[in-house]
């Protein structure tokens, strides 16, 4: 990725005459630190203090051990695109985000809004349809979706929660407004990190944390597993809950081992778990044992070789038969894609205002949509400018952002859009905030940042006061995906 | 506890202790040779052969470039090729550990992941040339470190005991291989003259199952073949003797199978009593004057269905 000329053009160095913020240049995106006349912003000053006074060696000596706790406590991630997923370490910049308590309770109060009103959707659309028939959402765009389950209509659906685990992507503009990039409501990820990164910072830089009030986010498995029991069928008393994942081998395996042993329950592969009479059992050393929630790490396609994909050998045979009679319940639901598809992704402040009555306190990117043909042209006349993101794609895959991008990608992307234009939308590039972050040499530069908060729905919804920072670690770039050479900040929400 | 849970926690168990045996048994010969060079006149391949022959391991083929001993040690210890070298032991140890990161606690899992990484890199991976003792003697240490953490930290539950079970199995089978191959190789050397080299190579024998320094608690002078058989076969109390390994085994497995009066003993508890009962009761000199070899060997493969009852019964693999 190039960095885009817009950035460079404005650039305004930090005064400061030595330390590791030497030479800092802001440049037009929203600098997390400084100000725009590059004075540190109230809540960083402490912070700007502490690192100012490290000398590089010092400062490499902290990032090295930042390092190497990450590779002794084996927080890996797997890469595909090879045959057999390679093992990484997710690197972690030491450098911490921190996120004054005001913003923080506009961003609660603004995801809770948004979860709540996803589930009220993902219920009507598979269940009376209101909002299709008031048009409100066309029904073609449900309908075409590929992540929309039909098979799943009128299926009852444990205390009506669709989603109960949600992580939702927040970037800051040129003004420093949070806005929401997509919901993740199908399996998100980078929970475990954001715990792992705070056990890792307060190891690295316990006095700077220590000047801090920073709100604890220890109790995130705690909550989850609330959220879990309190889906069982036929609200079992003492539920058993088991956390399903498609094993070593997936990307997110560390954060699947890291969440079971946190709750308390027994991780399962699909292997271990059989089904009789629409009941589901894992095999232990003790003969069967019975199984109420599963909390799935499972993409719906890989559940059931019965159902879904039959060359799937991840899944259980029989595990959705057993779903849709109420024996068991899955979090989050079957069906739940639809939501975050971001062909749906433009209406969700219409869905604020249908169904709550109330305006969104997060406002949506600016999205264009080549179904309509007005949008069409404008798309297809600026790809230059935009970014266009195939609907159904995560993982920072299936993108093309037109600053950095060449003729033939723009070219390649004019056809697909105008043969599918429900499969795409574009928006404009936003370069995302900027967060000081080290580089090598012991010194520190912006690097291009977002923000995953995690939502729990359960009897109530709670958004965990803590985030995963995703920062985009070459110079410039606005891709800060795990498998693109994105790394992770500690993101600490202060209490005052 | 899942069944593929606990057959990961037995394997994990089993492949650190093979990895640190392997590290032992090199670390012995690098050692063993420095000795033989002040008693032997001649070139000193005893002890490299016995080397591959207990571990059941085939010579690879000099390349020509390096010496025998080399393309030995480099076999033992870093070829992925070999499944049975260290570095494919540990790696094997750790991706079963890695299957069941939410059961092993996470010092468990930084102890063996910290060995993993050490012996991948290069700048200490390069001393097993320079400075075999440290490098072996640091896969002995991160093999200890990992059991120490387990005992003390690990709830001694049913997971427990398969760790113990694949511990002790393991350890039981690889004493009697040496054992077996040892007393063969080394049952000639009874000329007066050959004493000195005798007892450097029983030495090695007791230093490569960690009991020398038992032995010399327990014995006075040379090392005599007969006391190294007693010590490494029948003592009841010593960890490393193959007694003490099956005893330890079959209270895993009695805790593993819990309390059920009534039900018939299984295979495995069936198979470990009865080589047991050998071990408790038979008398040392009827086995050295009769067929040791035969009784080794009965033992070992007593060791192997014990091995395949217990994966049988809890449907591991």
């Amino acid at each position: 990725m190039t960095e885009t000329s817009s950035i460079a053009a404005r650039a305004v160095a930090v005064n400061s005459s030595s330390g590791p913020f030497h030479g800092y240049h802001i440049g037009d995106a929203y600098d997390e630190l400084f100000e725009r006349d590059g004075r540190p912003r109230p809540h960083y000053r402490q912070l700007y203090r502490r690192l100012s006074a490290l000398s590089p060696d010092e400062f490499r000596r902290r990032k090295t051990m930042t390092d190497l706790s990450m590779l002794q406590d084996g927080v890996g991630f797997t890469v595909y695109r090879q045959e057999e997923g390679i093992e990484r370490v997710w690197p972690m910049d030491p450098i911490p985000r921190i996120i004054p308590a005001r913003e923080w309770e506009q961003i609660e109060r603004g995801l809770t809004q948004r979860v709540t009103a996803l589930n009220l959707f993902l219920k009507d659309i598979y269940h009376d349809q209101f909002i299709l028939r008031d048009r409100v959402v066309d029904p073609q765009l449900v309908y075409g979706g590929s992540y929309f389950r039909r098979e799943f209509m009128h299926a009852p659906v444990p205390r009506d929660i669709y989603i109960h685990v949600c992580g939702t992507d927040l970037i800051r503009d040129t003004d420093g407004r949070y806005l929401v990039l997509e919901d993740n409501g199908r399996t998100p990820s980078g929970v475990s990190y954001m715990l792992q990164n705070r056990q890792v910072l307060k190891r690295v830089f316990p006095q700077v944390f220590e000047q801090y009030d920073v709100r604890a986010t220890d109790d995130y498995p705690a909550s989850l597993l609330e959220v879990l029991r309190f889906i069982a069928p036929g609200g079992r008393h003492d539920p058993t809950v088991v956390l399903l994942s498609p094993g070593v081998y997936n990307s997110a395996y560390f954060e699947h081992t890291f969440l079971a042993q946190r709750m308390g329950i027994e991780l399962v592969e699909g292997r271990d778990l059989v089904i009789d009479d629409n009941r589901v059992f894992m095999r232990t050393t003790r003969g069967l044992a019975r199984v109420d929630v599963i909390y799935r790490r499972i993409d719906d396609d890989f559940l059931d070789p019965l159902v879904f994909r039959p060359d799937s050998t991840l899944g259980v045979p029989g595990l959705v038969n057993a779903y849709r009679a109420g024996r068991v319940a899955l979090a989050n639901c079957i069906g739940t894609g639809i939501a975050d598809d971001k062909g749906i992704y433009p209406f969700v402040p219409d869905m604020i205002r249908y169904y709550l009555k109330q305006d969104p306190v997060l406002d949506n990117v600016e999205t264009y949509r080549p179904l309509l043909h007005s949008h069409l042209s404008h798309v297809l006349t600026n790809l230059d400018k935009l970014v266009v993101k195939t609907v159904n794609e995560s993982g920072g895959y299936g993108m093309l952002i037109g600053p950095a991008s060449t003729a033939e990608q723009r070219a390649e992307f004019r056809e697909r859009v105008k043969a599918f234009p429900r499969e795409y939308i574009a928006q404009p590039t936003i370069s995302l905030s900027t967060h000081p972050t080290f580089v090598d040499g012991g010194r520190v530069e912006g690097r291009h940042i977002d923000l995953r908060p995690f939502i729990l729905c359960g009897e109530k919804v709670v958004v965990v006061p803590g985030a995963l920072t995703r920062v985009a670690l070459p110079k410039g770039s606005l891709v800060v995906n795990s498998s693109q050479g994105g790394g992770s900040k500690d993101t600490w929400v202060l209490a005052e | 506890m899942l069944s593929r849970v606990a057959d990961a926690l037995f394997w994990m168990s089993r492949y650190l202790e093979r990895g640190e045996h392997v590290a032992r048994l090199l670390d012995v010969c690098f050692h063993l040779e420095l000795d033989l060079h002040g008693v032997l006149a001649g070139p000193a391949e005893l002890h490299w052969t016995s080397l591959t022959a207990v571990l059941q391991s085939r010579v690879p083929e000099s390349d020509g470039t390096s010496t025998p001993r080399a393309a030995v040690t480099r076999w033992l210890t870093f070829d992925p090729a070999n499944s049975d070298s260290i570095v494919s032991c540990i790696a094997r140890a750790r991706a079963n550990a890695r299957a069941v990161r939410g059961t092993i606690n996470s010092s468990m899992w930084r102890e063996l992941n910290k060995l993993y990484w050490r012996l991948k890199d290069a700048d200490f991976a390069s001393r097993a040339d320079d400075s075999p003792h440290e490098f072996y003697q640091a896969v002995e240490s991160g093999s200890c470190l990992f059991q120490g953490v387990c005992d003390a930290t690990m709830d001694h539950d049913e997971g427990w005991h398969f760790i113990q079970l694949g511990k002790y199995l393991e350890r039981a089978s690889k004493t009697l291989r040496i054992l077996d191959i040892q007393y063969h190789l080394l049952a000639g050397l009874t000329d007066p003259s050959e004493l000195p080299l005798a007892n450097l190579q029983w030495g090695g024998v007791l230093r490569s199952c960690r009991a020398y320094e038992a032995y010399r608690r327990l014995n006075v002078g040379r090392v005599e073949p007969e006391r190294v058989v007693e010590l490494l076969l029948l003592h009841p109390t010593f960890p490393r003797s193959v007694r003490f390994c099956l005893e330890s085994a079959a209270t895993a497995l009695q805790a593993i199978e819990g309390d059920s009066p009534g039900r018939s003993l299984p295979r495995g508890d069936r198979e470990l009593g009865l080589v047991l009962g050998e071990l408790r009761y038979r008398d040392l000199d009827e086995l050295l004057t009769g067929d040791l070899h035969a009784f080794l060997g009965g033992l070992q493969s007593g060791c192997s269905s014990v091995s395949s009852a217990v994966q049988e019964r809890y449907a591991l693999r």
